[in-house]
C-alpha cells in the first residue's frame, strides 16, 4: 500500500512541475490554483508513504521518481530534448531506487 | 561589495535556507502521520510556503536548473540524516549508499536540463541584460 500511496504523490508532484510552468511565475490565477492543489494532494500522500517508509527513503524516492516522470514527459509531450546526460541522471535514480528495493532498505 | 556580487550572495543564502525549509518540510511531513498530528502538520504548511518564497527569491537570480539540483540536494540528504535523529530509524551502509545513488542521479538529472540550445546560442549581453530586469521585479 505504502508504494501505491508513493506513486500517487508522485504523479501529483509531476502535476505540480506541469502547472507550476505554465502559473508564468504565479501571474495566471487557474494555473497557480493548480499548482497549490496538487502540491497539497501530494504532500498527503506523501504523508501517508511515510507512514511506513523511512522518511529519508521515501522522500527522495518521492523526489526523484517525479524528476524522472517529468524529464521523461517532457521529453514525450513537451518537445524537449533527451540527451546523454539526462539519461544517465534517469539510470542513477532507477538504479538507486532498484538498490535501495532489492538491500531490503526500502 | 557591488551591487550584483550582493545579490548573488543573497540569492545564494536564499538557495540554501529554502534546501533547510525542505528539509525541516520533510521531516513534518514524516512526522505528521498522514496528517494526523495537528501540530506537525501545521509545521509542514508553514515549511511548505516559507520553501516556495525562499526558492523563488533565489531562482530570480540564480539558473534554475542549478538552483533546482542544489534544492533538491540538499532536501533529500537533509532528510536522509536527519530522519534518524527525529524518528525511530536507521541509516544503514546499504540504504546510505543507494540513496547516495538516487540523491546523485537526481541532482545530475536537474542540471543536465541546463544545456538548452537557444539560451547558449543567445548573445551574452542580451542574458546580462535579463538578468538585470529579473533581478528588479
Amino acid at each position: 500500500m505504502h508504494w501505491l500511496y508513493l506513486a500517487i504523490a508522485v504523479a501529483f508532484e509531476i502535476l505540480v512541475a506541469i502547472a507550476a510552468g505554465k502559473a508564468e511565475g504565479f501571474k495566471n490565477r487557474k494555473w497557480t490554483g493548480i499548482t497549490l492543489a496538487s502540491g497539497a494532494a501530494a504532500t498527503f500522500f506523501l504523508s501517508k508513504a511515510l507512514l511506513t517508509f523511512d522518511v529519508g527513503v521515501g522522500y527522495a524516492l518521492w523526489t526523484s521518481v517525479a524528476g524522472v516522470g517529468i524529464t521523461v514527459l517532457g521529453a514525450l509531450f513537451f518537445g524537449q530534448r533527451l540527451n546523454v546526460n539526462k539519461a544517465i541522471g534517469i539510470l542513477l535514480v532507477i538504479g538507486g531506487v532498484v538498490g535501495l528495493q532489492l538491500s531490503g532498505s526500502a | 561589495m557591488s551591487n550584483e556580487a550582493k545579490s548573488s550572495t543573497n540569492a545564494w543564502l536564499s538557495l540554501l535556507l529554502a534546501g533547510v525549509f525542505e528539509i525541516g518540510y520533510a521531516l513534518a511531513v514524516g512526522g505528521s502521520e498522514g496528517f494526523t498530528v495537528l501540530t506537525w502538520s501545521l509545521v509542514a504548511v508553514v515549511f511548505f510556503l516559507l520553501t516556495l518564497y525562499a526558492l523563488s527569491l533565489a531562482l530570480r537570480t540564480i539558473d534554475v536548473s542549478i538552483g533546482y539540483a542544489v534544492w533538491a540536494g540538499i532536501g533529500a540528504v537533509g532528510a536522509a540524516v536527519l530522519g534518524p535523529l527525529f524518528f525511530d530509524e536507521t541509516l544503514t551502509l546499504a540504504k546510505g549508499i543507494w540513496l547516495a545513488v538516487i540523491i546523485v542521479g537526481v541532482i545530475w538529472l536537474k542540471l543536465a536540463d541546463r544545456t538548452k540550445p537557444e539560451a547558449a546560442a543567445a548573445p551574452r549581453s542580451e542574458q546580462i541584460a535579463d538578468r538585470t530586469s529579473a533581478v528588479q521585479v
